[in-house]
């Protein structure tokens, strides 16, 4: 049999990757396309037609400053929010890899709160900003616990960040756990042999040898924090004075609760271009700074 | 056995695929179909009202048994017109659907059958119309105004609380100061979610205009000055009043509906601005009898203090489309007719679900305090209209204005200004 023709490929192709083909441009690339057509139109989400309006949507996107102030604020709230993460994760996977007693009992426990549904998990924390912290605040007149931040605009923004963090810090935590443990321990002796402080193994042994675990976990979060939507419904719901409306549960506004389902379409477009953009540059960035043992 | 490893692990994936592409329920509770002969009808309606939900799927099992016709009940926490949207967009509509008065318009000229020649058509005032045709039918009546807790207020002064001698604002305030003496600090509360301040409240400036289509139009038009306005003026009085004994009024965008609402029902606070759905949260609580719902105070003699604001609430039309029988289209009808005309259906309305009957056949016995309120005031001629057709972004984007005046991070200058822009700069609703 040939090997190299075209219909054997195919055939190889289809037998392999057929599957998964299919339920890729069924499930991701037709809703694409077609949601890329419903931005050159005027549908409202339920009418029978969709009129052809050319690029009026884009237009409107452009003049519409409360997606534009939402994407900023988005952009501020996942850089806070990813290096904090990043910095959190890491710590943990440190010491909970150093050998400590009970350390798979920590590392199932930080884990956990990856395992609660975001929508839960907003709701709980809202109940502990609300009243707990208030409950605190005003037992021990702690004067900037005595009233919720929930209901102040940066306060808002802070209690998102904490909850993010809360929340993503022990998934990450598991993979630069898996990075650490991925590092030779051949290496590292062979570094403190040569006279190596811990701080130097850290830094210029085991941190350029995950750095794998790095790219994943920056990924994961950007991406994550840039379309963060549960978490900001559950627990601020865009409140105060609509100033923690982050940019996917605007373009759901837009799109289901004003009736604008065009231009909400077309905005949703501009935030996956920013994601895309900036999740495919950082992975770039950090795959040629990947290094082999 | 990896053979048969590999073999369960296909089986599983075939299951889940299945399982994805069979279901498409996601996020919705159904319930009550009964198992019915086969040949029957079945058909599905939607409960946009989550304090009804269980008395809805008891219904629907009762209603199977008796008539034979299947039904079936979905609720979705989603906003109605999103939750239409995403039902028409899978070519799944509802037989019978429940829905708010602006839904009807926005989607019965495509998607609604005419219902005018019901025999329950000439028994109701609260019917929706769309152009000449009758499409919503209305579920119950529902009101806004203030709620008091009579109980907490007569703790204090010591004689029986009679809402009509507080209509002017002064009065009000006047109660209130009597309160504050008589050792209730705060004696009211304030919801601060965007539906209630700008859907519910800022409505009512509209609402209570002489001519509240021509007030609109002025506003697109940009040639009404809210400042200037009286009606604007005397509601914001009143709303300072509220501010000002607000038992939040420290920080009253943290105020809670939940607590908000509890306070009221124990008698901590005695007066908070909303409407008889309140109810079912305020059952929840361990409430005090005498309950009820007054006009909001103000110092203007329009009238408008006399009366609540409110008409029919929630409407259900029937689907028109090919994806809808004939059939289900008869047992759509002929479930509204049981509820209007079959003392079981009105029982279903009034006991189970504490609803305020819009048919003028339908008595009501058993309503809640609020309830009975709004019933009172109905039945005597006292309730003036909803507007129904505000921009979809209007309780957003003005409820975030009017929680910056709460917050007192704006003054009434300001937040009459943020809303002439407002208006002026949305596409006019049709109507």
């Amino acid at each position: 049999m040939k090997k190299n023709t075209l219909s054997y490929k195919c055939q190889q192709y289809a037998m392999f990757a057929g599957v998964s083909t299919l339920a890729f441009v069924a499930v991701v690339i037709l809703p694409f396309v077609y949601g890329l057509y419903l931005t050159f139109t005027s549908w409202d989400g339920v009418s029978k037609n969709k009129p052809f309006v050319g690029l009026s949507n884009y237009a409107d996107t452009f003049s519409d400053t409360a997606f534009w102030q939402a994407l900023g604020r988005t952009v501020i709230y996942s850089a806070i929010a990813v290096v904090l993460v990043n910095v959190v994760a890491f710590a943990l996977a440190y010491l909970v890899t150093r050998g400590v007693k009970g350390q798979n009992f920590f590392r199932a426990g930080f884990f956990i709160p990856n395992l609660i549904g975001g929508i839960v998990l907003g709701y709980v924390w809202k109940f502990v900003f609300n009243r707990a912290f208030v409950a605190l605040g005003n037992a021990f007149s702690i004067g900037a616990l005595s009233t919720s931040w929930l209901a102040t605009t940066s306060g808002a923004m802070l209690c998102l960040i904490i909850v993010s963090v809360w929340q993503y810090a022990g998934y990450m935590m598991l993979i630069y756990v898996a990075g650490f443990m991925s590092v030779p321990k051949d290496l590292i002796e062979a570094a403190q042999i040569d006279g190596c402080t811990p701080n130097q193994t850290m830094f210029h042994v085991t941190v350029p040898l995950m750095t794998s675990s790095f790219v994943q976990c920056l990924f994961l979060t950007i991406t994550r924090c840039f379309m963060v939507y549960d978490v900001n419904l559950s627990l601020t719901k865009g409140e105060p004075f609509n100033t923690s409306v982050m940019a996917a549960m605007h373009v759901y506004n837009q799109a289901f609760t004003y009736k604008k389902y065009g231009v909400g379409q077309a905005e949703a477009l501009i935030l996956f271009l920013v994601c895309a953009v900036v999740g495919v540059t950082q992975v770039y960035i950090g795959k040629k700074a990947e290094v082999a043992a | 056995m990896k053979k048969l490893v590999a073999l369960a692990l296909a089986a599983l994936m075939a299951l889940s695929l299945a399982a994805c592409g069979g279901g498409g329920g996601g996020g919705e509770t159904a319930d009550g179909s009964a198992d019915n002969g086969g040949g029957s009808v079945n058909i599905t309606i939607f409960n946009s009202k989550s304090e009804i939900q269980s008395q809805f799927e008891e219904m629907a099992a009762e209603y199977s048994a008796a008539t034979g016709v299947g039904v079936e009940v979905y609720f979705s926490s989603d906003t109605v017109a999103a939750h239409m949207a995403t039902r028409y967009a899978s070519n799944d509509p509802y037989t019978l659907a429940m829905v708010d008065a602006k839904d009807v318009y926005s989607l019965g000229a495509e998607h609604a059958i005419d219902l005018s020649g019901e025999n329950w058509v000439p028994n109701t005032q609260y019917a929706v119309s769309v152009g000449d045709q009758v499409m919503g039918f209305p579920v119950c009546v529902e009101a806004r105004g203030l709620m008091y807790n009579a109980d907490a207020i007569e703790a204090i002064t010591g004689e029986p609380f009679n809402p009509a001698d507080y209509a002017t604002l002064d009065a009000f305030k006047g109660l209130l100061d009597t309160l504050v003496a008589g050792g209730m600090e705060a004696p009211v509360g304030i919801m601060k979610e965007d539906w209630s301040l700008a859907g519910h409240f800022l409505a009512e400036v509209y609402e209570e205009q002489d001519d509240v289509f021509a007030f609109v139009d002025g506003l697109y038009a940009g040639t009404e000055s809210l400042a200037d306005n009286a009606k604007f003026n005397a509601l914001m009085d009143y709303f300072d009043v509220m501010k000002q004994y607000n038992y939040a009024a420290s920080s009253p965008i943290a105020a809670e509906r939940e607590i908000s609402e509890q306070y009221l029902a124990e008698g901590k606070i005695a007066f908070m601005f909303g409407g008889n759905w309140d109810w079912s949260m305020i059952n929840a609580y361990d409430y005090s009898e005498n309950l009820g719902m007054m006009p909001v105070p103000q110092n203007l003699d329009d009238g408008a203090n006399q009366k609540l604001v409110g008409g029919g609430s929630k409407f259900f039309f029937i689907d028109s489309s090919e994806y809808t029988s004939d059939e289900q289209r008869q047992a759509a009808k002929d479930f509204l007719n049981w509820l209007v005309f079959d003392p079981a259906g009105n029982k279903f309305l009034t006991e189970d679900c504490a609803l305020v009957p819009a048919f003028s056949n339908i008595a009501a016995e058993n309503l809640d305090p609020l309830g009975a309120s709004v019933k009172e005031y109905a039945d005597a001629g006292n309730l003036i209209d909803n507007y129904n057709y505000l921009p979809d972004d209007h309780y957003s984007l003005m409820g975030a204005e009017l929680q910056k005046y709460l917050a007192g991070q704006q003054d009434r200058a300001a937040l009459a200004a943020a809303i002439e822009a407002y208006w002026a700069s949305v596409t006019p609703v049709e109507r």
